[in-house]
């Protein structure tokens, strides 16, 4: 296209306009219109149809919503607009490392100051406190979690002649060890099959089974102690008796050894359900089940919203926010996007108790259910993700044989150590 | 106001102002989206900052820890390395491939295309093809390789294997596209020095080595600090292969590269100080690996090319000047006589 010379003076000064317009606003303002309610998530967070209903006026509020989802590097983003202090969202989603944002409390609403308490019987305990920082600020709200259960496939349990139906596995594996015994059964039974995709699937289930984890609330760092090196112990082992596939997280034989067959029984989260089996090996329909977990109720994942500082209309915001996770819209968010209510009221809805085809009909809800009301709750810290990754990574040395357990131990909480100093944690 | 003195000196800043304002959109552009960023890089690289709260001025202390980062120098060495095995087959093959394509008769525009097209096939489209091909357990290279009767190897658990998973990637885009590069320089070398060398009896080999390479020098060093800048910069590939949560630079970080630790630091742990001293480490070390290849390969070419001709041809005279002289001296001995 031949550009003419009024054409790009008219593009070059449109271009500064723009460049001027982006620099000049200095003015800390909220994102979209004065009658609009903006709202930041990740594609996949919230139900389509719910946001549909608020775009056109939120139930209550004398607002409209305006959503907008962000694909790819969403966490990059909201910082980027914080840090801008203009054109932030009235309210935004934040996932499970919602502590992270705890030391930059002052840039959202306290939750509590807006009336948060009156609704705070709806929700599961733990689940409300993950999103209270250690000055005792509400700065999240819930909406879904993530309870774990053991989902292993009824087929090759048969086949190896084990107990086949939910309540007798649960049974027989009330514990870790035990659970190891079955997967060495399996395992004579069905060569090649495996109890786990890696050995850091096993270290963070395990992981999120416990009361505590890497940090205290007080700021002391605990992620060297017993508990930690228990379930560390525990991967380290399962891995030793040849129970992993050996499929690291994120490669593409993940999802292989789940299309394959090798994966016969997993502990995982209830959103695992889809990602694994559901997708990768539709044609396993009907062979799965789910049962408690050995080792006890655990939760992984999950997520919340926040109301930022920047927020036109708090109440207006507040009163969106328990609209949308009221027990009623949190279980229709878990027929789609499948998000797992952090509301008790809504573990008993027909939506939810649905007998699930893919898993031979069972109410898999009720697995769940008691996994994410039993579970005790831990506290988070800012810094579990610097923590975190150095220990699964030197996991990882461990199985692929590059270093012996106690080494990779010594090196990560050699790096940990670093990490927390220069952060400033200790 | 000179321009108001009617008998000043017309003003030539004013007179010059329409151009100025009509070549600004540029500048005003740059400036923003181009030296604003640099510049805050070198300052956030001098403080602590989550990306959210305050700055906190720390000094060269990002620096000092960067150059006792164990992870940073894994970092570094893994870039080198995966920059080595990449690069050099990637511009033996593509000499060979232009050489090829310069000779082709026929459907050369075919040709040209097929291998230009890697390069704008979307790299993350290409790693996840390589990821299932490299796979440990389901791969295709590991299921051909038993079916030969070999062991499979761990790809993507051993570092060498994930160096060499990544260096396959780069290769496998960018041969295409350094090839079309040395075809360009191939076509620019006049056919009369061919004809000559054809008429003189050296052969197509020799042609290839004291024709084609030495001429096509200026276009090599193009493609080799173009090459060595890219290089330095893998990140999608190792990226894409591990995934961006935890361990991104894969097991036992055999993949980390340079600038996937910066991502990491940056956006994956919110320490954006420090990522930013991680990029202006990156600089330094682009420039020097820069000044080395043109050291190299190129450096002071007029000087070194001119140099090397001039002492051949000083031989040469002497040479002849020795044969002539013997033979005057023959003569001369031959005329005492």
């Amino acid at each position: 296209m031949a550009v003419s010379r009024r054409k790009f003076l008219a593009l070059g000064a449109g271009g500064a306009a723009a460049a001027a317009g982006l620099t000049g606003c200095g003015s800390r303002s909220s994102l979209g219109a004065a009658d609009e309610l903006s709202m930041w998530c990740w594609t996949g967070s919230v139900n389509d149809s719910l946001i549909a209903t608020a775009e056109k006026g939120i139930p209550g509020a004398g607002k409209k919503l305006a959503m907008t989802r962000i694909g790819g590097d969403y966490k990059t983003k909201v910082l980027t607009s914080l840090a801008g202090k203009s054109l932030v969202p009235d309210i935004i989603g934040i996932n499970d490392d919602v502590a992270t944002y705890f030391p930059n409390a002052d840039q959202f609403h306290d939750l509590r100051e807006l009336g948060a308490d009156k609704v705070e019987a709806d929700f599961l305990p733990w689940k409300w406190k993950l999103g209270i920082t250690p000055e005792n600020k509400m700065l999240a709200f819930p909406m879904d979690t993530g309870p774990t259960a053991l989902f292993y496939r009824r087929d090759i349990f048969e086949k190896a002649g084990l107990p086949t139906e939910p309540a007798d596995v649960a049974a027989a594996a009330p514990d870790w060890d035990s659970y190891i015994q079955l997967g060495k059964k399996l395992k004579q039974a069905v060569p090649g099959s495996a109890i786990t995709d890696n050995i850091t699937s096993i270290f963070s289930y395990a992981l999120a089974q416990l009361p505590k984890r890497y940090m205290t609330a007080a700021g002391q760092y605990i992620g060297d102690a017993d508990h930690i090196r228990q379930a560390w112990d525990l991967a380290v082992r399962v891995v030793k008796e040849g129970l992993s596939a050996n499929a690291q997280s994120g490669s593409t034989d993940a999802n292989a050894v789940v299309t394959n067959g090798k994966l016969v029984a997993f502990i995982g989260a209830v959103w695992w359900a889809q990602l694994g089996p559901k997708n990768a090996a539709p044609k396993t329909k009907g062979l799965w089940r789910v049962t408690p977990a050995p080792g006890g109720p655990g939760n992984r994942g999950g997520s919340f919203l926040a109301i930022t500082k920047y927020c036109k209309d708090p109440e207006a915001a507040f009163a969106f926010i328990t609209w949308l996770e009221s027990a009623k819209n949190q279980a229709e968010s878990f027929l789609d996007p499948v998000l797992f209510p952090s509301t008790p009221a809504s573990y008993t809805d027909s939506r939810l108790t649905a007998p699930d085809p893919f898993f031979g009909g069972q109410r898999i809800v009720d697995v769940f259910a008691e996994s994410a009301k039993k579970y005790p709750g831990a506290y988070f810290s800012p810094y579990d993700t610097i923590i975190g990754n150095p220990l699964s990574n030197e996991l990882v040395n461990v199985e692929i044989g590059s270093k012996s357990s106690d080494q990779a131990w010594k090196d990560a909480q050699h790096q940990i150590t670093r990490e927390l100093t220069r952060a400033g944690a200790i | 106001m000179s321009a108001n003195t009617p008998d000043g000196p017309p003003n030539r800043f004013r007179q010059a102002m329409p151009q100025y304002a009509a070549v600004s959109p540029f500048f005003i552009l740059f400036a923003i989206f181009g030296a604003f960023p640099v510049l805050f890089s070198i300052w956030l690289s001098l403080h602590s900052w989550d990306g959210i709260g305050q700055l906190k001025w720390v000094g060269l202390e990002q620096y000092s820890y960067l150059l006792t980062d164990p992870s940073f120098w894994k970092s570094i060495t893994n870039t080198l390395l995966i920059w080595v095995i990449s690069t050099v087959p990637m511009l033996l093959l593509a000499l060979v491939i232009a050489n090829a394509l310069h000779n082709a008769t026929r459907f050369r525009s075919f040709y040209r295309i097929a291998y230009f097209i890697p390069n704008i096939t979307s790299v993350v489209a290409v790693t996840m093809v390589f990821g299932s091909i490299f796979s440990n357990n389901f791969g295709l290279l590991n299921a051909f390789l038993q079916s030969i009767g070999l062991d499979k190897i761990e790809w993507l658990s051993q570092p060498w294997g994930i160096k060499i998973a990544i260096a396959s990637i780069v290769a496998w885009r960018w041969t295409g596209y350094n090839a079309i590069i040395f075809l360009a320089g191939l076509q620019a070398i006049s056919s009369d020095i061919y004809e000559a060398a054809k008429v003189d009896g050296a052969s197509s080999r020799q042609m290839f080595w004291r024709i084609t390479v030495p001429l096509l020098r200026p276009v090599i060093l193009f493609t080799a600090v173009t090459s060595t800048i890219g290089g330095l910069q893998i990140f999608t590939e190792s990226q894409v292969l591990f995934g961006s949560s935890g361990a991104i630079g894969g097991p036992g970080d055999g993949g980390l590269t340079i600038v996937s630790y910066l991502y990491d630091s940056a956006f994956g742990k919110n320490q954006f100080g420090y990522g930013a001293a991680i990029g202006w480490a990156l600089f330094i070390l682009i420039v020097l690996f820069s000044v080395i290849n043109w050291r190299l390969i190129g450096g002071g070419d007029d000087d070194r090319i001119t140099s090397r001709v001039r002492r051949r041809a000083n031989r040469k005279i002497a040479a002849e000047k020795a044969a002539a002289d013997s033979q005057t001296a023959g003569k001369e001995h031959a005329d005492a006589h």
